[in-house]
């Protein structure tokens, strides 16, 4: 199995090099590449398999392959998949998608290690091959996206090698392990660097402008997977001992909350999308344990919302509330909300009602009420008029892609059936007839601008030293064994 | 003591370059000096039990820790690259805002 995980590792990068040199091939190797990433990954999850291993000798890479890297490898392989499909009759060059095979490649390695150097690693090639996917029109507007995000992260991954040599000073190696006996600047570092590039709570808010503004498949890439990235190691930190698991439960709820305020009162659907992300990336941290489930059906949910919303003629909900739209979009973009939402019949009820059965119990009434904060935004969107005589028509390479995505979120059914009782499915009820009435009697009047001050680039990196102190601050104030 | 001082000056000295100065070119020099900071402090991590390179020879002598010297290297290479494609971007950018203020440029493209 270790040496199949190299090879898994290895020979696609190896295919995103062939790309360049016989072009005609792009799209079928990169399909290849998700479908042996699909095979590895439900190996890894039908087998239980838990592999560690280490390449070379002492301070070698450290790799680790469990169930939770199993469903994030999953969630990477499904999306891509859904990206490459809907891109298929575009025209795209060959680059394109040698860099779609870089980007799965360095998540998939993201997800399997477990030291802070390979992570660091693997961390940076995604942020520069993000950076050229965005930058892909190269228009003005998605060069400045581009940048803005590449400056972000390689500032804060800065500091985040500061934490990791401070991690390896303590400890001689840079092990995840390590993190601790190491002194409390290296844990604020590095949590710094794994949140912003992850967009949890006040350092997330870059992550509305670069979804919005970019392409249609990159910001289902973007918002599927590749923010993932940095949630993953933030798990397994969580893993190390009760007081991290503690912090990061605590960031989970306040990011679930900030997320769902911002989403209820935005009017433009992708920006809408962004801080719902955010959200759901809270609820995957409230519980870190069980985050892995939860982050596959999320990532492909929210595939699926951003590849349809492509179709829409505007992002602006208004106007799209007021002329109504195309019934072949809306089917998916109801079914996809309805999903996010944690309906029954879809993996998400399961997800949702896992996540919530591992809550320690100050957590229990904040998720609850974000679970119905989510179904308040969603509902905008199911109840949107539409009428099927418009004559824009939903391409059939959308209707596959999503078709695929909506098919391993019905599947993934048998992951956890035992959530499938009486009361359960009560209270999802409960909690979209709830979502329901408030959005229906309340929110639908209520219009309040929300300002973007606190989105301009000098403010996100201002806000750094701001999550600086912050984390500091938690660890002050919670016991552990730092102070 | 006195070397990590400096250090954490040089450090911060960049981290403020970033957020004060309001040319993007600027910005991508103050975030250089940043990252110079952090692989000095690499590198003295690396001296914390002797300064000689790590050579076997006939007399024991306190050799440097040539780990972090390694890793630093790594992120030498990723940072001039990341360097690289982002003034690539800027060069591209300033075709249409000369002046490369940030402030300007975001009013432009959002």
């Amino acid at each position: 199995m270790i040496n199949l995980t190299i090879a898994w590792i290895c020979v696609p990068l190896l295919f995103g090099f062939i790309v360049y040199l016989i072009p005609k091939l792009d799209k079928y190797l990169a399909l290849l590449t998700t479908l042996i990433s699909v095979i590895y990954s439900l190996q890894i999850l039908l087998n239980n398999y838990n592999l560690k291993f280490q390449l070379l000798d002492n301070f070698g890479v450290t790799f680790r392959v469990d169930n939770i890297s199993g469903y994030f490898i999953l969630t990477n392989a499904i999306v891509t998949a859904a990206v490459i499909i809907y891109c298929w009759q575009k025209d795209k060059i060959a680059f394109f998608y040698g860099q779609i095979i870089f980007l799965h490649v360095s998540l998939n390695s993201a997800f399997i290690t477990t030291d802070f150097l390979s992570l660091y690693v693997a961390l940076e090639v995604i942020g520069m091959v993000a950076f050229l996917l965005i930058a892909y029109p190269r228009t003005d507007q998605s060069l400045w996206v581009a940048l803005r995000y590449l400056f972000i992260s390689s500032i804060v991954m800065l500091f985040y090698l500061g934490g990791a040599i401070l991690v390896y000073k303590a400890n001689n190696s840079f092990d995840f392990e390590g993190l601790k006996n190491s002194p409390p600047e290296a844990f604020v570092l590095i949590f710094l660097g794994l949140l912003v590039k992850g967009g949890i709570f006040f350092s997330g808010l870059w992550l509305p402008m670069t979804y919005a503004e970019s392409d249609t498949p990159i910001s289902a890439l973007l918002s599927g997977i590749v923010t993932k990235a940095s949630i993953l190691p933030l798990i397994r930190c969580a893993e190390i001992n009760d007081d991290i698991d503690l912090v990061i439960r605590i960031l989970g709820v306040a990011t679930a909350i900030l997320g769902v305020c911002y989403a209820v009162l935005e009017k433009d659907i992708k920006r809408m999308f962004a801080f719902s992300s955010i959200s759901q990336l809270g609820f995957i941290l409230a519980s870190p344990a069980v985050g892995g489930f939860y982050t596959l059906t999320h990532g492909l949910a929210k595939c699926a919302l951003f590849l349809t919303i492509g179709y829409l003629p505007t992002r602006n909900l208004t106007e799209l509330k007021n002329n109504g739209i195309n019934t072949s979009v809306w089917i998916p973009l109801t079914l996809a909300s309805i999903s996010v939402i944690g309906f029954p019949f879809f993996s998400s009820f399961e997800a949702k009602v896992l996540t919530l059965n591992n809550l320690l119990p100050w957590q229990i009434i904040p998720m609850n009420i974000v679970a119905i904060g989510t179904a308040i935004y969603f509902f905008q969107l199911i109840l949107l008029p539409h009428k099927s005589n418009q004559d824009r028509n939903i391409s059939f390479n959308l209707f596959l892609a999503v078709t695929l995505l909506i098919f391993f979120l019905l599947s993934t059914n048998i992951i956890y059936y035992q959530a499938y009782i009486l009361s359960n499915i009560f209270k999802a009820l409960l909690i979209t007839l709830i979502g329901f009435l408030l959005y229906n009697f309340i929110l639908k009047k209520v219009v309040i601008k929300m300002s973007r001050i606190l989105e301009e680039f000098d403010h996100l990196v201002g806000f750094m030293a701001l999550m600086c102190l912050f984390l500091y601050a938690i660890l002050f104030f919670i016991p552990n064994n730092w102070f | 003591m006195v070397l990590e001082t400096f250090i954490l000056l040089t450090i911060i000295c960049g981290f403020f370059g970033i957020i004060l100065k309001h040319n993007l070119l600027m910005k991508t020099i103050s975030m250089d000096i940043m990252s110079t900071g952090i692989i000095t402090f690499f590198v003295l991590v690396a001296s914390r039990n002797g300064l000689f390179t790590p050579i076997l020879t006939e007399k024991t002598v306190n050799y440097a820790d040539p780990v972090p010297q390694a890793v630093i290297l790594t992120a030498i290479v990723i940072g001039f690259s990341t360097q690289a494609l982002m003034l690539v971007a800027i060069m591209k950018l300033a075709k249409n805002n000369p002046t490369l203020e940030t402030k300007e440029i975001e009013k432009n493209n959002s």
